[in-house]
């Protein structure tokens, strides 16, 4: 790693992280640069969220975040979750008139990101009424409308159809410059991501660039009691 | 659980044995014969002669709930401070209808009064069921929100959305509470239903009774075709504009109020007898003023209040327990069940205030009326809740076939919790209703604070519910002590 | 029924019912009175219509009914200016004037100034009528009227305390407060209590209406004369209504004629009054402890 470039965006160095007394991150060393595509990788429970979470915490100010869970409101339409995405960056009674009567400038703005996601029909219908994979593309389309530069997503794609993946994966490295995705798919990561790193029980196992991991590695990884 | 249970029907039976239940009419089936006389005689033409009370009883429970959810709201926020959680337990632990002889003296017998008096009670209420629903709601919408986003559109956009449903719901219940508050308030003097129910009551007339109820019953079960969320704006402003017409506040009776009337009696004394009205400060003529109305009256009227509230507790569980099987699917067939769901809806409609008084004018006096009419109120409403919880169970195929395995065996033990949890709920409301009956005419804090207002003796009848509101706190904090002992919440049925 | 209909007709019986209180809202500035007759409460309004007409006709300004539930009411409206002339109790209306400065007792009925208790009791008790006080009612249960009341509680206390030297709570077994009169007589002649007190003139119009049965329930003993009921009216008002009117007032009560009026009260004409009447009142409440000293 190049350590000694100005555009390192994070770095941890031999740090153990716990979050929520669950997953506990053991003397992690990483470090990520402006500009990389990163795609975290390893079995359930190992830490991406945690390592995600954590990052976050680091960069929020600049960064957007997908939740793994959606952390939608349910009871808002498709346009308003997406709205949330900037709620901090217009004053308060913007917010609140936007609730009842949206600016046409802010549907401008939203329209084109939930087009390019296939949602753009679903605009103004609840959330809770959407199915796992439709709430799943406005919890990306909140975080792509937070135009951010760093785009930290957790599973981004778990509920969407294979084939149509890819697409929405292809629109997050577009949109963002640089992008950290916890991925349950490892063929999905290794097309869409530059680098991989191997998370497994709270330690990274391996840190290699796409070409570099090989299904030796791989079986390794996921196979290791 | 089971410990908990007996220990409570152990104190209610040792309260039994202390209470007067004696019935004391010699022909108590003479007047419940005119009684259903009149049910089936309803002289309908005093709706219309009455339209004013009707419509009276609307607008004090829709200016009411208002300004108590706007105050609730606002109470809400700040719910997480100690000092804010005790004021709100302390305004709702002092029934509407004291309330309503507080604000009589300061701003006279009119519709302020009537609306304060379910406004600030209800404010309190809301303020901690709301913040219970925000506490309980789900967080993780929150979650999606970016951080240095203002609190008030977090509010609007991460919390609003999310609790609307159960907020709604529950204050839509309680706009149902406030038409009972409001009927009720007539019968201390306010202008809605309750003020001519009183009165064809103590004169037996029971066919106009029986048609001011119906229009009661008609107002309630109607609800939920005239209640829309989009209307009540709409309702809010119309009562609003009502109301004001009627409004005349003196400022001169507020200043007397709270400089003058309430001031303990021994430190304006001097001033009556010489006839100059001043205040003198003396401090141990008070404190003797505090004690004798504490040993005269305010411990008895305590201890009748614990007694009748104690019985009342567990006689409404076992009422329900026993009661709730009629309306469950589990043991009885469809017309049964639709009955008694009817049933159970008419009573629980009833204000207990108006059961006592058909139980008093049955019954003669004792503490007996005042027993069954809190019970049946809250057993009904216990036992319609129950019934519905226990419908939700699916048994299984092989489930015992006897209905009284299957009661004991399957349906009790997965209701009990809840039912336990909702019956603890209600230990609060049914304390303040035991205080309020006293104005009937047993020796609960209700009696001594209606003699109290009676001979214009408005400090004293403050320094009692004052009382009673501490005495009500005090039972709050053990209801809530013994449901987190036994780890059980309401949470599923709040709002019934 | 089809709920949409069935809504839709609501919607227009809550706006008819609006639009209909408009018509009976108060005008600012009337002249206002209370009164609460001593039995048959029902449809006040309508009686004491009448009598709003009257004085309104006679003192050439608006004169309103404000009705009120019971004593308690009517003197806190007293004090509030709500009302500034009311028919009260000889008890309500000490009260009523100690509470505000300048306030005068202007009329009263003919037959107030000596009014008089009965104490009643169910035949089974086996008491029957004495001239002296009745001592056989100790260990009874016995209820008074309304709290408020004179003829029904401040002198039937009174003597309950003179004879025994005790308070009725400890005299009687129970003692219960039935609220008026006439449920007094109700309560008594169905024995759910056994002895109660009342006022003379209820118990007189009960038994003319054939409501008393004498095999039941009967008089066993008349308290010493009172003075009771009484219209009062506060100070304040010749600066409102200008000089005078309180005589202007008390000259049309004593003036009334009309019998159907008068019967709303019952009495057989109005005569005139002053504070100093009620002494006796005052002195007794004093006494029993329902006016502090």
């Amino acid at each position: 790693m190049d350590s000694d470039t100005p555009s390192c965006l994070f770095s941890l160095d031999k740090e153990n992280i716990s979050y929520q007394d669950t997953t506990i991150l053991k003397n992690v060393t990483l470090e990520i640069n402006q500009g990389e595509k990163v795609g975290l990788i390893g079995p359930s429970g190992a830490g991406k969220t945690t390592l995600l979470r954590t990052l976050y915490q680091r960069v929020s100010e600049q960064s957007a975040f997908v939740h793994q869970h959606y952390a939608l409101v349910p009871q808002l339409s498709v346009f308003h979750n997406v709205y949330v995405g900037r709620l901090d960056r217009n004053t308060t009674s913007q917010n609140l008139i936007n609730l009842v009567y949206p600016r046409e400038q802010v549907r401008q703005e939203i329209f084109p990101i939930l087009d390019s996601l296939g949602i753009k029909e679903k605009s103004f219908v609840r959330v809770g009424e959407l199915s796992g994979g439709e709430m799943q593309r406005v919890a990306v389309a909140r975080a792509i409308y937070r135009q951010e530069s760093i785009l930290l997503a957790d599973e981004p794609v778990s509920s969407i159809d294979p084939h149509q993946a890819g697409a929405v994966l292809e629109l997050i490295n577009q949109v963002a410059e640089t992008v950290v995705m916890s991925l349950h798919a490892v063929e999905l990561a290794l097309k869409y991501a530059e680098r991989i790193i191997g998370l497994h029980n709270g330690e990274i196992q391996f840190d290699l660039s796409a070409e570099e991991v090989t299904p030796v590695i791989l079986k390794e990884l996921y196979q290791q009691s | 659980m089971l410990k908990t249970s007996l220990t409570f029907v152990g104190i209610a039976f040792i309260a039994v044995v202390l209470a007067d239940l004696e019935v004391s009419t010699q022909h108590p089936w003479l007047e419940m014969g005119r009684m259903v006389e009149g049910v089936f005689t309803p002289e309908l033409s005093v709706i219309w002669e009455f339209k004013a009370s009707l419509l009276n009883t609307a607008i004090f429970a829709l200016c009411g709930t208002f300004l108590g959810v706007i105050l609730g709201i606002g109470l809400a926020f700040f719910f997480q401070f100690l000092p804010v959680r005790l004021f709100c337990a302390f305004i709702r632990a002092i029934h509407e209808i004291f309330w309503a002889f507080i604000f009589l003296p300061i701003v006279g017998l009119n519709s302020i009064c009537g609306v304060l008096a379910i406004a600030i009670p209800y404010a309190g209420i809301f303020a901690k069921v709301y913040a219970e629903i925000i506490q309980e709601s789900d967080q993780q919408p929150l979650e999606g929100i970016p951080k240095d986003t203002h609190r008030l559109s977090r509010f609007f956009y991460g919390v609003l959305p999310v609790i609307y449903a159960d907020t709604k719901h529950y204050t839509a219940y309680r706009f149902e509470c406030a038409l009972r508050s409001s009927a009720i308030l007539g019968f201390i003097g306010l202008p809605t239903l309750g003020y001519h129910l009183e009165t064809f009551f103590k004169e037996g007339m029971y066919s106009e009774v029986a048609a001011l109820l119906i229009v009661f019953y008609f107002l309630i079960a109607s609800l939920k075709y005239w209640l829309k969320p989009r209307l009540v704006p709409v309702y809010v402003v119309l009562a609003f504009a009502l109301l004001s017409r009627e409004i005349s506040l003196s400022w001169e009776n507020v200043a007397r109020f709270f400089t003058y009337e309430i001031l303990p009696w021994p430190m304006r004394r001097q001033g009556i007898h010489d006839g100059t009205y001043t205040v003198s400060f003396v401090l141990i003529p008070v404190l003797e003023w505090v004690k004798a109305i504490w040993l005269d009256e305010a411990w008895e009227g305590i201890w009748k209040t614990i007694v009748l509230t104690q019985i009342v507790l567990v006689g409404t569980g076992l009422f329900s327990l026993f009661v709730f099987p009629f309306a469950c699917r589990h043991f009885a067939g469809k017309v049964t069940n639709r009955i008694w769901h009817y049933l159970l809806i008419i009573v629980r409609t009833t204000p207990e205030y108006i059961l006592a008084y058909i139980f008093l004018t049955l019954w003669g006096p004792s503490m007996l009326p005042a027993v069954w009419a809190i019970l049946l109120h809250n057993g009904a409403i216990l036992a319609f809740l129950s019934s519905n919880n226990a419908d939700l169970v699916q048994l299984r195929i092989d489930a015992p076939f006897k209905r009284i395995d299957r009661y004991f065996y399957e349906i009790l033990p997965r209701v009990y919790g809840q039912f336990l949890a909702f019956l603890f709920y209600r230990w609060e409301v049914m304390m303040r209703e035991s205080a309020i009956l006293g104005i009937l005419g047993i020796y609960t804090l209700g009696f001594y604070i209606h003699s109290a207002i009676s001979d214009d003796q408005i400090d004293k009848a403050m320094l009692l519910i004052l009382f009673t509101a501490i005495l009500n706190m005090g039972i709050d904090s053990i209801s809530q002590v013994v449901r987190r002992r036994l780890k059980i919440s309401t949470k599923l049925s709040i709002a019934s | 029924m089809c709920f949409a209909v069935l809504s839709n007709y609501m919607r227009l019986l809550v706006l008819f019912l609006l639009f209909n209180s408009m018509l009976v809202l108060p005008v600012l500035g009337e002249f206002k009175f209370t009164a609460i007759p001593d039995q048959d409460t029902a449809r006040l309004q309508q009686r004491f219509g009448k009598i709003a007409d009257y004085l309104s006709g006679k003192l050439g300004i608006e004169v309103k009914y404000i009705p009120v539930k019971d004593y308690a009411g009517s003197v806190q409206s007293f004090k509030n200016n709500e009302v500034q002339l009311a028919w009260f109790g000889g008890l309500s209306g000490v009260k009523a004037r100690l509470a505000v400065p300048g306030s005068v007792a202007i009329a009263q009925g003919a037959e107030d100034p000596y009014f008089m208790s009965y104490f009643i009791a169910n035949v089974s008790t086996g008491l029957s009528f004495a001239e002296e006080f009745p001592k056989g009612i100790k260990g009874r249960t016995f209820t008074f009227g309304s709290k408020g009341s004179t003829s029904g509680r401040l002198m039937p206390e009174l003597f309950i305390r003179q004879s025994f030297s005790q308070t009725p709570r400890d005299v009687f077994s129970r003692v219960g407060f039935s609220g008026d009169h006439s449920k007094t007589l109700a309560l008594v002649q169905s024995g759910s209590y056994e002895v109660g007190a009342m006022n003379f003139k209820v118990w007189k119009k009960e038994v003319d209406a054939g409501r008393v049965d004498p095999a039941k329930v009967q008089v066993i003993w008349r308290t010493p004369a009172y003075p009771d009921y009484n219209w009062t009216i506060r100070g304040d008002v010749d600066e409102t209504y200008g000089e005078g009117f309180i005589k202007k007032v008390q000259q049309a009560l004593i003036d009334l004629q009309d019998r159907a009026i008068l019967d709303a009260f019952p009495r057989a004409r109005f005569i005139p009054a002053d504070n100093s009447m009620f002494k006796p009142v005052l002195d007794t409440a004093i006494e029993v402890g329902i006016i502090r000293n």
